[in-house]
């Protein structure tokens, strides 16, 4: 994207710019469409598209993973082994203490349940407390809810583990294939559970017969995955474009991905669909953002590359705003509301 | 061949691996690499929480997992928890300047190295510095009888210290040199009593430099190589003059590794290709390999060339016919 000028970027245009000077782990939503960026220096930084950002101190030491809290608010992971969830106003409540064990993944779902993924642990919580600790026979690289948030599942070595969070017996449903499994991805129907592997490529179960499904030829890791809103594509990171696999007609068995954006020989290192239309968000190596249409493959230059490869990704739920941040700590939040 | 993890140079954070029979000392050494007034900061992974801990150091505990990576290679395994943790390391940039990886007394140090070799994420955060085995003077020998990882830790060392000197005898010291050097005469050996070695004598040696690979001659106690051996595991190196020819060398290489990679624990290897003044550098763990060219051959300088096998079974007949062969007329 060499001759579009820094003009041209939506950034420029209706964005808002930031500079942090740490890791963005990530860039979180809450359900409300408060944004609040995860850094590895142990801090929120809550703010919009005015105002100063507010910094909040939730862990001492790095945080490894963020999402949005049950309602409001987000939830956060840390290396110094804490669950913390920070409200809306910027108060923090620990909600558990793993005692020096890296808290590595977090998720939540609006149903009323958290989960905490330490070593090979998971933890689930509700609103009261914790509910159950599930077991994996490795450590746990990467957790999911459903999109109903009835069942969760979690990648690890030679597979994966789908366990229903109601469940009286805990018992999992093993999908079992050789390798290192992490990010981890349940289609939006609840039918398909795909994972990233250290190999690189992705490995999908359809789980109404357990048939596998084996999407290779990345060039490199694939980091970030997320299905579009109706499920139709899934979008993934680790190549030199964002590759989307179709899970429609009879796909992605037998179906070559789809590419958009590539031809810059840069990767792809995180993505983020639109949650309403087929529009995907893809940031890359070398700090560039862009949004692209799936259906005309059109790309529309979001922020410009600052050199620092793109670490997190996200849209708001209502659509309108899009928030990313690099390893080097640059962070963007941009407004696609439609203007009067 | 893989690229050289070390292309982008100093924003790479040296990994030292630290490994040894249980007893040998090991914790001994790394409290004192942590406690010493250096003014370094290091992020420690260890098995378990001892005793360890110093302020302003970063100790994490690890699960020694160990994976094979799905490439139909069953010696390419590598440790998940490892890349895990750097990867949780890394982005605290800036908070430290060494890792520490500490392994159980009997691990297998291949998966820890080859970690460093296979992840793409690993790689380009850190750089392997060395590996550095504690080894007990006294029961050494009996261990090496015993103990397939003894060996292999002595194997894969690039610095040994040879604890507990004040347990042994002169002449015992000696012996236990020998079996060492029987098995890895490429390592540098440092006596030690309550494993007080100096700290820049473990720490940032850059032994995976691949313009430092074969750096150093090993001197052997009697002045000739050994022919006896005491165990399963041992070396064997070869030196040619007249230039290489790429392809076949290539060729060869990749067959050995291939095919006896299991049995190969270390190869490196200094090469002068026909045509070409530069030398080629060339390292390998078990089948995973990494070379790049390391610079110009000073004028009159000799141009020979060295492969060094550290491995078990190593038929020295058939690996000296096959790096000869890879010669060409000058």
């Amino acid at each position: 994207m060499a001759e579009v000028s820094e003009a041209d970027f939506l950034l420029a245009q209706r964005g808002r710019a930031a500079s942090f000077d740490a890791w963005v782990i990530g860039a979180v939503f809450d359900e409300a469409d408060r944004l609040a960026f995860a850094l590895a220096d142990g801090t929120l930084r809550l703010g919009g598209m005015a105002g100063d950002w507010t910094t909040v101190t939730a862990h001492d030491g790095a945080i490894l993973s963020a999402c949005p809290d049950i309602a409001e608010g987000w939830l956060t992971g840390g290396d110094d082994g804490k669950l913390v969830r920070t409200a809306p106003d910027g108060s923090t409540t620990i909600l558990a203490d793993y005692r020096g064990r890296w808290v590595d993944h977090v998720a939540a779902h609006h149903a009323g349940v958290r989960a905490a993924a330490v070593g090979k642990a998971l933890h689930l919580l509700g609103p009261g407390g914790p509910l159950k600790t599930l077991t994996h026979p490795s450590s746990v690289g990467g957790i999911a809810f459903d999109a109903k948030g009835k069942r969760v599942a979690a990648s690890h070595y030679n597979g994966a583990s789908i366990w229903f969070v109601a469940a009286k017996e805990d018992k999992p449903r093993s999908l079992e294939w050789k390798g290192s499994h992490h990010a981890i991805a349940f289609s939006p129907d609840g039918t398909h559970l795909v994972t990233a592997m250290q190999e690189p490529s992705l490995h999908g179960w359809r789980l109404s017969d357990g048939q596998h499904m084996r999407m290779s030829g990345y060039p490199g890791k694939t980091r970030s995955l997320a299905f579009t809103s109706r499920g139709r594509w899934l979008a993934t990171s680790g190549a030199e474009s964002v590759v989307l696999w179709p899970f429609f007609g009879g796909g992605p068995m037998g179906k070559a991905p789809t590419e958009l954006a590539g031809g810059d020989e840069v990767f792809c290192t995180a993505v983020a669909c639109h949650p309403q239309h087929e529009v995907v968000a893809a940031g890359f190596g070398d700090g560039l953002v862009l949004i692209a249409e799936i259906a005309s493959g059109k790309v529309v230059p979001v922020a410009p590359p600052t050199g620092s490869p793109v670490s997190a990704l996200s849209w708001s739920p209502n659509g309108a705003l899009l928030a990313y941040g690099t390893e080097a700590g640059h962070a963007g939040l941009i407004d696609l509301a439609r203007r009067p | 061949m893989s690229q050289s993890p070390a292309d982008n140079g100093s924003t790479q954070i040296p990994v030292t691996v630290l490994t040894g029979y249980l007893g040998a000392g090991k914790t001994t050494l790394l409290n004192r690499i942590l406690s010493e007034n250096h003014g370094r900061k290091f992020a420690v992974v260890i098995n378990e929480f001892g005793e360890l801990g110093v302020d302003n150091d970063l100790v994490v505990d690890a699960d020694e997992e160990v994976f094979e990576m799905n490439n139909g290679c069953i010696c390419c395994t590598v440790r998940g928890d490892l890349i895990r943790i750097i990867g949780g390391l890394m982005k605290r940039k800036g908070r430290f300047d060494g890792i520490i990886v500490e392994t159980t007394g009997l691990a297998d140090p291949a998966p820890v190295a080859q970690t460093f070799f296979v992840d793409e994420d690993v790689k380009r955060a850190t750089k392997l510095d060395a590996i550095v085995t504690v080894v007990d003077a006294k029961h050494l020998p009996a261990r090496l009888k015993d103990s397939e990882e003894a060996q292999e830790q002595i194997a894969f060392a690039d610095i040994i210290v040879l604890n507990k000197m004040d347990l042994v005898s002169a002449a015992e010291a000696d012996e236990v040199e020998r079996l060492i050097k029987a098995i890895n005469p490429y390592a540098e050996i440092r006596r030690s009593t309550k494993s007080d070695v100096p700290l820049d004598a473990v720490i940032g040696r850059d032994a995976f430099n691949l313009s430092r690979i074969l750096e150093r001659e090993p001197e052997f106690l009697s002045g000739e190589d050994h022919h006896e051996h005491d165990s399963e595991v041992n070396s064997v190196s070869f030196e040619v003059s007249k230039p290489i020819d790429a392809e076949k060398f290539n060729a060869w290489i990749s067959q050995l590794l291939q095919t006896k990679g299991q049995d190969l624990l270390r190869t490196k290897g200094i090469l002068h290709y026909k045509g070409d003044n530069r030398r080629f550098a060339f390292q390998a763990v078990h089948m995973i390999a990494d070379g790049d060219y390391i610079g110009e051959v000073k004028e009159g300088d000799p141009r020979k060339s060295k492969i060094v096998f550290i491995g078990r079974d190593l038929n020295r007949p058939q690996l000296r016919r096959g790096f000869e062969a890879c010669q060409v007329e000058g």
